[in-house]
């Protein structure tokens, strides 16, 4: 059987690479002694998935991790037990069991929804700044996001994206956004970020912005019918 | 109150994370780092392994200390490693003082640093922890607002090329004194003694070694005649502290796991301490005599224990030379009995190749990916003998026929060049061997069964001779002549017949002849070291980093004639800068085995008969089986 687990980072750990994150939750599963499948040969391994790959320096609140185990285990119960031996900032706070014929994770992945934190020296002045940076954004209909070996349109993958209240982040400047992921319309936060920070009003206001966090919420699948639910939900496992 | 580690506040700004390469060699927070409350501890000190991360994350002695510090309730241990050139960039350009990893707090206002010494070419990496920790380079300049500098580590047995760095350094094995240190050290606090008198009072515990409570001559000449006490209450020899039971010393059950790969990527026991067999190029094999073992339980019981605790996926034994040791063979039944169990892989140390090694070798690789080893370290039996290394032609040819019939086609061979009274005959016999082993495949594997062909890879090093080995008293080979020999080994193996299955490497030489004078050098060598550190060396280890022009020019600007301590053959009555230190093995001991080298005349191993070295004072080990 394959368990999906949900989980979490936050705080330094979220400065591993996707491989180390991988070797971690490798070394959790022997720690536990929960009954993971191996491969066969000389060096077996377990047989351990992810849905997205979490760059370095990204937080998440929703990633998902699947993994083939002996049949008759309970996830709620294998949780738990891999739970008791994290302590590094890393926390599973779902798990399901597949249906057989379920899409693997990584393929299943339509959208994600992300926080973004960005540091301003005069962050009151900043906001105003980024928030009709955002507006400009969302009102073209092409934005071209420049990365090192292509360019392309990132709009029709852009599905929301907004600005935090003032009165909900005090002197941060946050954003939110809800992005297109996977095969057919991959949008990176990051090169969102850039692309922001090529608008008009940025570059006309003098004012430098760093990303101080990024954050992921959730990742989605499409259901049959065209939804976007998060990749623990009964329609698309 | 105890931070948690994700609830830390970094050192390092998300934006200087981003932009070095690795940033999770900064961050701490590792599976069973530990976190402590400053207010409830007395000791804050700082452990260091001035390299890289990956390296000082594989090295046993840290987590060995580590372990035992912080299992001590009055003493919160941490780390720090040398930053690589990137960070150290951007923490020069910004000020930000070097931190330890998990309280990401300045080392400075550590109460010790301590810091291990593996090996010569990382003194640079040592000025670099000071410099950018912002602690005085000198002993004699710093005051009660810089941490105590304590260093330990084989190179401490030549201590005297890094001697005017360091407060202190602990002699021995870090198992058996550093309480004593730690409770002097809480003492002179409570009753307001400065370190001035602090170090004054540690001298009195065995095995601490104070270097600015000494007085060193020179000749004319500008060699080294002599160190004394300057005080009466100074030890004028230092006392090796070693662990007498292996079963009872502290190991760590609960080692701390690097989130990024390190060189060492799996658990560790260490079956036995120190090695029986005399080699005569080998320090390792001499400053941690006599051998001592664990016992097979306990081996067992930690290994489990640390699986458990670590979620490693791979297991190895650690040693000199593990196949001496007593209970390998129920040892490694029972851990291939339980790691297959667990899916847990057995990373074999080299082991001697016999039938027994074979058919272990045989459960635990594949075959087909996997090399037999040998480390004849030189090519013609007279070389062997004047080595000391027990290994012969027939044991090698013998090996690799039973690992050719096992299988196996792949063989690697370890060698050194430019040892004493080695002539071009003796380069010339690496290639004999190598070509004699893929004779023996194409003899011994009939041609329908060969899988692929037989690989023979043949790799040199450059002899460097250590102190209290037989050939301290040694001189190296120039550079050119190193280069030399590996030209003939070169040559001769082309003119093998077999010449095609045989690969040959050799090492760098500039690194070796800097390593050899760091090796056996003296107090004068901190003027060079700080010199070469200021224009701009750091990370000499690494071939990357590491200018062997800079290292020249900064013995000549500092007026050391480096040649002196390499090149010359020292005389029988040389007093030696580390004659002060006690290991237990006599010089009269070390003397009689480089005339027995002189006439490659071969000694035994403290198995087959005591050698008399002089280490039977500590009453442990082998020598009282
Ligand atoms: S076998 Fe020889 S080279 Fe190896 S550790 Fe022992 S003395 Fe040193
Ligand atoms: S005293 Fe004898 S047995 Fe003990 S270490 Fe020395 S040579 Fe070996």
């Amino acid at each position: 059987m394959i368990i999906r687990f949900k989980f979490s980072r936050r705080g330094p750990v979220r400065y591993l690479g996707h491989l180390d994150m991988m070797r971690y939750f490798q070394k959790v599963v022997m720690k536990a002694g929960v009954s993971a499948r191996y491969s066969e040969g000389f060096h077996p391994h377990q047989l351990m998935s992810f849905a997205y790959p979490l760059g370095v320096g990204m937080e998440t609140d929703g990633d998902y991790m699947d993994l083939e185990m002996e049949d008759g285990n309970d996830p709620e119960t294998v949780m738990d037990e891999l739970n008791a031996v994290m302590n590094e900032g890393v926390k599973i706070s779902a798990a399901v069991a597949l249906k057989d014929n379920a899409e693997n994770a990584m393929a299943a992945v339509s959208a994600a929804t992300y926080e973004l934190i960005i540091d301003c020296g005069a962050p009151e002045e900043g906001r105003k700044v980024i928030k009709a940076a955002v507006s400009e954004m969302l009102a073209s209909d092409t934005i071209m996001a420049e990365t090192k070996k292509s360019s392309k349109n990132i709009r029709p993958g852009i599905f929301a994206l907004d600005i935090e209240p003032e009165e909900n982040v005090n002197d941060q400047i946050k954003i939110s956004m809800f992005l297109s992921s996977g095969s057919k319309l991959n949008v990176r936060p990051a090169d969102l970020f850039d692309t922001l920070l090529t608008m008009p009003s940025v570059a006309g206001s003098g004012l430098s912005f760093r990303l101080s966090l990024l954050r992921r919420l959730e990742i989605f699948g499409l259901t049959e019918d065209g939804r976007n639910v998060p990749l623990d939900h009964a329609d698309v496992l | 109150m105890i931070v948690k580690a994700e609830d830390r506040k970094l050192a390092l700004t998300h934006e200087i994370l981003m932009s070095i390469d690795k940033p999770s060699r900064y961050t701490g927070g590792e599976p069973n780092s530990v976190m402590k409350d400053p207010d409830k501890t007395k000791v804050r000190f700082v452990m260091c392994f001035p390299d890289v991360y990956e390296i000082g994350m594989s090295h046993l002695g840290i987590q060995i200390l580590y372990g035992m510090f912080n299992s001590w309730e009055d003493v919160w241990c941490e780390r720090v490693y040398s930053p690589w050139t990137d960070l150290d960039k951007i923490m020069r350009d910004r000020k930000i003082p070097l931190f330890s990893l998990e309280s990401q707090r300045p080392v400075k206002d550590a109460d010790f640093l301590g810091i291990t010494i593996q090996y010569e070419m990382c003194y640079t990496n040592i000025l670099q922890i000071l410099d950018l920790a912002d602690i005085p380079f000198y002993s004699k300049d710093r005051t009660d607002a810089d941490p105590i500098v304590i260093g330990g580590g084989p190179c401490i047995y030549n201590t005297e090329p890094i001697a005017d760095f360091f407060d202190i350094f602990y002699i021995g094995e870090g198992e058996v004194r550093y309480r004593e240190l730690l409770d002097l050290y809480e003492e002179c606090r409570e009753a307001g003694i400065g370190r001035e008198e602090f170090l004054k009072r540690a001298v009195a515990i065995e095995g601490i070694y104070v270097p600015s409570l000494y007085d060193v001559t020179y000749d004319e000449n500008m060699r080294f005649v002599s160190m004394e006490p300057k005080y009466d209450f100074v030890p004028a020899r230092i006392k090796k502290q070693l662990v007498k039971d292996m079963n009872e010393a502290f190991y760590p059950t609960a080692p701390v796991v690097p989130f990024i790969r390190a060189t060492q990527d799996r658990a560790v026991i260490e079956v036995q301490r120190g090695c029986i067999r005399n080699c005569r190029f080998c320090q390792a094999g001499q400053i941690y005599k006599p051998v001592r073992e664990r016992s097979v339980d306990y081996l067992l019981d930690h290994a489990k224990a640390i699986l458990k605790n670590t979620g490693y996926e791979e297991l190895s034994l650690s040693s000199l030379s593990t196949s001496d040791y007593t209970g390998l063979k129920r040892l490694l039944e029972e851990l291939i009995d339980y790691c297959s169990q667990k899916k847990i892989n057995i990373s074999l140390p080299s082991l001697r190749i016999d039938a027994f090694s074979l058919d272990v070798m045989n459960k635990v690789q594949d075959i087909k990916k996997s090399s037999v080893t040998f480390a004849p370290e030189a090519g013609s039996q007279r070389m062997r003998n004047v080595i000391n290394k027990g290994l012969t032609k027939e044991d090698i040819l013998n090996g690799a026929e039973m690992a050719f019939r096992g299988g196996w086609n792949k063989v690697k061979l370890y060698f050194m060049l430019g040892l004493p009274f080695e002539e071009h005959e003796d380069a010339e016999a690496i290639a004999v061997l190598c070509n004699d082993i893929a004779k023996v495949y194409f003899d011994t594997v009939p041609k329908e069964e060969r899988k692929g062909s037989v690989q023979i890879t043949a790799s040199s090093s450059f002899f460097v001779p250590k102190p209290f080995t037989a050939f301290q008293w040694a001189p190296m080979n120039k550079p050119e002549e190193f280069l030399e020999k590996a030209k003939i080994t070169k040559a001769a193996v082309r003119a093998q017949l077999n010449q095609k299955r045989i690969s040959y490497h050799y090492h760098d030489c500039g690194t070796t002849i800097i390593e050899g004078v760091l090796a056996r050098g003296d107090r004068r060598l901190s003027a060079s070291i700080e010199y070469v550190y200021r224009h701009g060396a750091i990370f000499d280890a690494w071939t990357e980093t590491f200018s062997y022009e800079n290292w020249i020019k900064a013995f000549e600007e500092t007026g050391v004639d480096y040649e002196d301590y390499i090149f010359r053959t020292r005389p029988d009555d040389e007093e030696f800068p580390w004659d002060f230190i006690d290991s237990g093995v006599r010089k009269e001991f070390l003397l009689r085995e480089w005339k027995n080298a002189s006439m490659a005349k071969k000694s035994s191993n403290c198995r087959e008969q005591c050698m008399g070295c002089g280490c039977t004072g500590f009453g442990c080990g082998v020598c009282v089986e």
